[in-house]
């Protein structure tokens, strides 16, 4: 994706969606640190601790460790390769296991785990990571609506505690119910903001249309000078702040016809409600 | 006599190579081509042969003739043999189909016809876990060369197979054949003047494997073996705490390894017993050239007085 | 007692002595090693070993000719080689652990089948390297207790991340690349130890057997990676002791009798075991109370 400049203060949750090949999860893994950006960067992460949630992932559910065993390594930033989990450290694990409800299945290994208690597992483990950034990517696909309720409480939790969430959805409805904020993508953003201005039909239809995941000829931009990043905000909260071109596209190719119009990025939401 | 040492050398070196050759100095232009299996049979073949015969061997000195694999070099090389020479009762098992192969058009003479086998004790083999082998053993030992009545058996049958393919020198080679029966009739007769002093309750040897059980019966020597008539067959824990128990009831004083087995079975049972291993024998293959046994009289000379001296206690 | 007479045989021979406590100190090594081999699905690493080994032992056999040590050190460094070079190749390409090691070692074969050929040696070369159990002399018993201490140490030090590496791969890079890098080799470096060091001391039947099938076993009656930690080396013990006294008594080959105690424990495991065939039957799917 491309010609993304957005930043999110600290205490913020913004789903993020757009149709299938828009860019969502790639942002995230740039985010997480997976992926480098070919141009642009991304700033505001030194010394932040980010904790990913990949969409599929590569978990050998067949292994024959227990939920407190897996979720515990939620502390690993705390001990280790080499520590031993002390008895405070267990507590925590125990205390993050029934704060999404699965007290009682510590012992119980983890092939033995619905779909659903699986997840709410892997949010456990995020609790003990205890990251100032989180990223999921699409963390309620296989998960039934008791749960996806539960935890999307967590995610407000964490939200009012200070933490930057974003997620990505593709439910609409979810987002319109529990998000503020939103940013719809379609390989470049198509807009930004209270969730409300961004999920317009316009901009939906706008979305719908985006011919680059699909169409090898479709035109492609030209790379520009970006505006210059920006740090601390008045308030003094710290932003994560990503712009610029992400993964897969790059600059010209020869004989391009007339480039799309310019989108119109808003540094700050144009809505009311201020993100802090 | 150097030129026959020459020859031999040269002959073991194309052994080793496993190459084919071209025509050696030694040889006269006109010689028969000829293949023997393993280095004892060279041996012999050599010694009746002369230098009317051009030698290879297939299986070199001090090297495992058990566990021989066949090389498309040894297939040219028997293809243009007139004649191949073999042991026979079971011992290369890869023989047929290496002939067969190489589109051999000559004669495969076994030199073990004419003489009474053994039977394979514990009749059935037994199989290592691992790497195929090319040989099996059938209901009989092989290892007849081991008496040297047998072997003057086996001269023969070389020197008729020689005359038959080359009528020319049927009179040189009778000739030699006929020395060199000499030779081992005095072997024979020196190998049995060795034990003769010794008590027949006295003459017990405990060895790596079962090659010499046909030296056993010829000279009224008892052996008894770790593993069985395969030299890499699996030993077991009876069969090992059986021969502990016979070393210690019996007095038994001769431990021998072998020249082309792993030595480490054999020291265990010393390591057990208080024995240490007595020296090496030559089994189933001559040493290299400079070595203790590079021809067969040498090779049983050697056995017979490593063993006459450990059992005797010396 | 008539059953301590059956086991007379362990001490009444030093051979038996040495027997016993080679195969007591590969299944302390070998057995926890296996586990995560099982779990990682690569069970078969063992039989690709035993012939990637050969280029190691044939450069070891031209330069010092028939000596153990400098075979079984050349082995190491062939067996070393492959592993890590599948290791790197299934860590950074689309291929995974089973072809880029099955790739590693047919190429490593052919080079030590070349290698021979080339230098003519009819001894066949891997006959003489591997061992019986029959036959540990001090070295190879030096040996074993050298690549135990070693195997013991790395598996306290590595555990965290190897139960990590197998379980969430991309979790534990995420945290530490490092620790992620150290997991993944260092397993395949034991990995490599063990197996050579057992067809040494042992033969590459009850190499390979003992670090597999105790696993297998093991899987059948715990649930916990730490508790297959433990019953794997302890069913590999008691199968050797088993084999032992089975090669005694009933005049069988060491260690095909082992390793048939081994397998026999295995289908007994599968049928009876508490999450073998037989009672997992019997257990209805239980729905679990979200």
């Amino acid at each position: 994706m491309h010609h993304l400049s957005l930043f999110c203060p600290a205490g913020s949750k913004l789903a993020i969606v757009g149709p299938n090949g828009a860019g969502k999860s790639t942002l995230l893994r740039a985010l997480a640190g997976q992926l480098r950006p070919l141009t642009g960067r991304i700033d505001g992460l030194a010394g932040q601790r980010v904790a990913y949630l990949p969409q599929t992932p590569q978990i050998d559910r067949s292994f024959p460790v227990t939920v407190q065993d897996m979720v515990q390594y939620g502390l690993w930033h705390q001990s280790g390769a080499l520590g031993r989990w002390t008895s405070a450290q267990r507590q925590r694990c125990l205390e993050a296991l029934a704060s999404v409800g699965l007290q009682g299945f510590e012992r119980r290994t983890i092939d033995t785990l619905s779909g659903g208690q699986f997840q709410r597992a892997l949010f456990a483990r995020l609790i003990l990571q205890d990251a100032d950034l989180l990223l999921l990517d699409e963390p309620f696909a296989a998960v039934d609506e008791g749960t996806t309720l539960d935890l999307l409480q967590l995610l407000e939790r964490w939200r009012a505690a200070g933490k930057t969430v974003l997620v990505v959805l593709h439910d609409l409805s979810l987002v319109r119910r529990h998000f503020a904020h939103t940013l719809l993508l379609a390989r470049e953003p198509i807009a930004f903001g209270a969730t409300a201005a961004v999920l317009t039909p316009a901009n939906l239809r706008r979305a719908m249309n985006m011919r680059e995941a699909f169409d090898e000829a479709a035109p492609w931009c030209e790379a520009e000078a970006e505006p210059a990043a920006h740090g601390l905000d008045a308030h003094g909260h710290e932003h994560v702040h990503a712009h610029g071109h992400g993964h897969g596209h790059e600059v010209h190719g020869p004989g391009r016809s007339a480039q799309p119009p310019r989108p119109q990025v808003q540094a700050a939401p144009a809505g009311a409600a201020g993100v802090h | 006599m150097k030129r026959r040492i020459f020859g031999q050398g040269l002959v073991a070196g194309l052994g080793l190579a496993g190459v084919g050759g071209a025509a050696w100095a030694t040889a006269t232009p006109a010689a028969l081509p000829v293949v023997a299996s393993f280095s004892i049979l060279g041996d012999l073949v050599q010694q009746v042969g002369g230098e009317r015969v051009q030698l290879t061997q297939l299986i070199g000195p001090d090297s495992d003739a058990h566990v021989f694999q066949p090389r498309p070099a040894h297939a040219r090389l028997v293809g243009q043999a007139r004649l191949v020479f073999s042991n026979g009762l079971g011992f290369e098992g890869w023989m047929p189909r290496l002939l067969q192969s190489a589109n051999f058009r000559g004669q495969h003479v076994v030199l073990s016809r004419g003489i009474e086998p053994l039977r394979n004790p514990g009749h059935g083999h037994r199989h290592a876990h691992g790497h195929g082998h090319g040989h099996d053993h059938g209901e009989h030992d092989p290892h007849a060369w081991q008496n040297v009545a047998h072997v003057r058996v086996y001269v023969r049958n070389i020197a008729d197979a020689l005359c038959a393919a080359d009528a020319a020198g049927c009179d040189f080679y009778r000739q030699r054949a006929q020395a060199y029966d000499a030779v081992l009739a005095q072997l024979d007769a020196e190998i049995r003047a060795a034990w003769a002093p010794i008590e027949v309750a006295q003459r017990r040897v405990i060895v790596a494997h079962d090659a010499f059980a046909y030296y056993g019966q010829a000279y009224n020597v008892r052996f008894m073996a770790a593993r069985g008539v395969i030299a890499d067959s699996e030993p077991t824990a009876r069969g090992i705490a059986r021969l502990v128990q016979q070393i210690r009831e019996e007095r038994i004083r001769a431990l021998f390894v072998e020249n082309v087995t792993d030595p480490r079975l054999i020291e265990q049972i010393g390591r057990e017993t208080g024995l240490r291993p007595a020296g090496r024998l030559y089994s189933d293959a001559l040493s290299a050239p400079g070595g203790t046994a590079p021809t067969y009289v040498e090779m049983l000379r050697h056995n017979t007085q490593a063993l006459t001296r450990a059992v005797a206690g010396i | 007692m008539a059953a301590l007479a059956w086991l007379e045989p362990l001490w009444a021979y030093s051979f038996m002595q040495r027997a016993l406590l080679g195969c007591v100190l590969l299944s302390l090594s070998a057995a926890p090693v296996g586990v995560f081999l099982m779990l990682r699905r690569m069970s078969l690493t063992g039989d690709a070993m035993a012939h990637a080994i050969l280029p190691g032992a044939a450069v070891g056999f031209l330069i010092s000719g028939l000596s153990l040590g400098a075979m079984t050190l050349g082995g190491i460094v062939a067996g070393l080689v492959v592993a890590v070079a599948s290791g790197l190749v299934a860590r950074s390409t689309v291929l995974r652990e089973d072809t880029s090691l099955a790739a590693f070692y047919l190429l490593s074969l052919a080079l030590g089948v070349l290698i021979i050929s080339t230098y003519g040696s009819q001894v066949d070369l891997l006959h003489v390297l591997f061992g019986t159990v029959l036959a540990l002399d001090d070295a190879a018993l030096a040996l074993l207790l050298g690549i135990t201490l070693i195997t013991l140490l790395a598996m306290r030090l590595l555990y965290r991340a190897l139960v990590l590496e197998c379980l969430d791969p991309d979790f534990l890079r995420a945290h530490s690349p490092r620790w992620s890098a150290l997991a993944h080799y260092g397993f395949l470096v034991l990995v490599v130890i063990n197996l050579v060091a057992g067809f040494h001391a042992l033969g590459t039947l009850m190499a390979v057997a003992i670090m597999v099938l105790p696993a297998a076993a093991a899987r059948f009656w715990v649930r916990r990676i730490g508790s297959l930690l433990w019953l794997a080396p302890a069913l590999a013990l008691l199968c050797c002791v088993a084999g032992l006294l089975l090669s005694y008594h009933a005049d069988w080959p060491t260690s095909p009798a082992i390793v048939i105690a081994l397998g026999a424990l295995w289908l007994l495991s599968m049928i009876l075991g508490r999450f073998g065939v037989w009672r997992q039957r019997s257990v209805s799917a239980v729905h679990l109370k979200g």
